[in-house]
């Protein structure tokens, strides 16, 4: 009888400390299946003894049969998965819950506006939007992190910064001497651009992000129903039964981790 | 179906057969409270109770649950289900148990529930005595007890017996049983209306205007925050409930330490850390960080949340959490009919 909880084995191909406390992850499923999850789904990644966490995925399906995680150490369970080196394991389930809606995307301007480990999920539909570029029209996105420090894929921003494919915008919180970028919030790069109200936007942050960065959509024209925000919440299922990451009566493993803004701006506890 | 008869004289040799076939789970005495145990001899048995310290759920969402086992990296799972049979289930618990089947089966099956679900036989019960906080005469009117596989109704000389599925009817070789006279059948009738005429607490609306209202109410921030002044966060209220079904997952080692297993435990909404997630360096966020939105999100999962997807309200009136909390602030009567009031 199917087990819902039981985990599958994944085999680390890679493992790259990116930052002090975030690791990359390049694992392949070990029974030789492909992982077949759209961007913006998550899944259950687990250690036995140590417990599961619930992670976005960090690549686009449109790339090889491996798929990235990128894990914070912040608990028992993330401190654990990132002592692991290549050719150990990860245990895990999924593709869970509800990614992007690429057929909502697809033929118009897209905006991803992505903050510190928010870039994580989100750089699944930023490969997604490179790899079939002449599927969207404009392209645009714009990167926040706390410090220079703090950035994630900085092989990818690299490409980024340098590619016709992404107009490409980004800010720290707090600068160093190196830096010679934006700083300040993130809403302070809508200054760099000029936002279409046809815009399609994606928002991947801290909770506290959401709230301002709706609000210069807003000055854009941009309607809640082009907007679509990737939730975070306590998960421990992942499966639409522990209660843990309840908005109201949305279950964010299932009913999300991807909403489009028009359908739970009602909600009173979606930002907190 | 039919209808069935038994005699009370014949009650223990009924109950001594079924213990003998299967383990039975059913209402015993501890101390001046009840509680469902595994029978050891029909002479515990307390078809009289008017309550349960726990709700029957524990049969096949217990309260700690091994998902699965490990030892190092091979995974076994842990869905081992029982035949057994749980009986003298009250029937305000039949519906509960009826809503949890719905809400471990939908959209992604759990097993881990369904499987032991699926190995026991219920037999429920018509009251006999009410508790000093029950309302399941007011509340979710709309929704039958359903998914039990007989129903016992005591009369004055015996039981009237009413299988529902072949595995009910099947339980009826293993007594003396007779058909029900229609006067029987009239008296078991009587027994149930009078029963719950006398459940001591009473809503005064009908749930779509409870649902309604109390949806409308979320943003009455002195309602919440009064009517919480005193909780504990101690999730008495959820861990009593016939209803909740929040759990954690935890994996725990063997004392070898290459073995071991996940299992889940009941959780509560009501606890402080329920909804908080760790940020790492950035602190953390906690999503229902005060007392009143904890309260009121589970008056909003009793009353209005669920609704939709079970046919009524997620309270099946049984006043375990009226009884359970110790600053008696977790009453759901006296937090709708104070809603209703406002």
């Amino acid at each position: 009888m199917n087990n819902c909880f039981v985990p599958m084995e994944a085999e680390i191909l890679r493992a790259d400390q990116v930052t002090k406390s975030e690791k990359h992850f390049t694992l392949r499923m070990k029974n030789g299946c492909r992982m077949d999850f759209a961007p913006g789904q998550i899944l259950e990644a687990s250690l036995f003894g140590f417990g599961e966490i619930p992670l976005g995925f960090a690549s686009s399906p449109t790339r090889k049969d491996s798929f990235d995680l990128v894990v914070r150490t912040v608990g028992r369970v993330s401190g654990a998965i990132n002592k692991l080196e290549k050719g150990q394991s990860v245990f895990v389930r999924g593709p869970l819950g509800h990614g992007f809606d690429l057929d909502r995307l697809r033929g118009h301007d897209v905006l991803i506006i992505a903050g510190g480990i928010g870039l994580c999920p989100t750089r699944s539909l930023i490969q997604y939007i490179l790899d079939r570029r002449s599927e969207f029209k404009g392209f645009k996105l714009f990167f926040g992190s706390k410090s220079p420090q703090d950035q994630l894929f900085l092989d990818d921003l690299s490409a980024w910064r340098n590619s016709p494919d992404v107009e490409y915008h980004e800010t720290v919180d707090k600068g160093d001497p190196g830096w010679t970028g934006n700083v300040g919030v993130i809403t302070t790069l809508f200054q760099k651009t000029k936002i279409t109200p046809d815009t399609r936007t994606v928002i991947c942050g801290p909770p506290i992000m959401y709230k301002f960065v709706i609000k210069e959509l807003e000055k854009s024209g941009v309607p809640h129903n082009h907007i679509f925000v990737d939730l975070e919440r306590r998960m421990k299922c992942g499966i639409g039964k522990c209660g843990h990451c309840q908005i109201n009566d949305k279950y964010v493993c299932i009913d999300g981790p991807v909403f489009s803004f028009d359908q739970i701006k009602h909600l009173e506890e979606v930002f907190g | 179906m039919s209808y069935f008869f038994l005699k009370e004289s014949d009650l223990k040799d009924f109950v001594r057969k079924l213990i003998s076939s299967a383990p039975v789970i059913a209402p015993v005495a501890r101390k001046n409270k009840f509680v469902f145990a595994d029978l050891e001899s029909p002479d515990e048995l307390r078809l009289d109770y008017d309550i349960t310290i726990l709700p029957p759920k524990k049969a096949f969402f217990p309260p700690n649950q091994t998902l699965l086992s490990f030892k190092e990296n091979k995974a076994t799972s842990a869905i081992r289900p029982r035949e057994q049979i749980l009986f003298g289930v009250h029937t305000y618990d039949v519906k509960a148990i009826d809503m949890l089947d719905l809400l471990f089966a939908e959209n992604n099956a759990d097993n881990n529930y369904l499987a032991n679900r699926k190995a026991t036989t219920i037999v429920a019960m018509t009251p006999q005595a009410v508790s000093g906080r029950a309302f399941w005469e007011s509340v979710g009117k709309t929704v039958q007890p359903n998914g039990h596989d007989a129903l016992m109704t005591k009369i004055r000389e015996g039981y009237v017996f009413e299988p529902r599925t072949p595995q009910g009817t099947r339980l009826t070789k293993s007594g003396i049983f007779s058909q029900a006279s229609s006067g029987q059948l009239d008296e078991a009738s009587k027994c149930q209306s009078e029963i719950a005429a006398k459940c001591p607490e009473k809503l005064s609306h009908s749930t779509r205007e409870i649902s309604d209202k109390m949806r409308a109410s979320f943003n009455n921030e002195k309602i919440w925050h009064t009517a919480s002044l005193d909780c504990f966060s101690c999730g008495t209220c959820n861990i009593v409930c016939p209803t909740c079904y929040c759990f954690d997952v935890q994996d725990q080692w063997n004392l070898d330490q290459v073995s071991g297993a996940r299992y889940r435990t009941w959780d509560a909404c009501l606890t402080e850390d329920f909804a908080k997630i760790s940020l790492g360096p950035a602190g953390a966020e906690n999503f229902r960080e005060e007392r009143a939105e904890r309260f009121r999100h589970r008056m909003m999962r009793k009353a209005t949340y669920l609704n939709s997807r079970l046919g009524g309200p997620a309270c099946v009136g049984c006043g375990r959490c009226s009884e359970g909390c110790v600053p008696d602030i977790a009453d759901p009567v006296k937090i709708i009919n104070n809603v209703m009031e406002s």
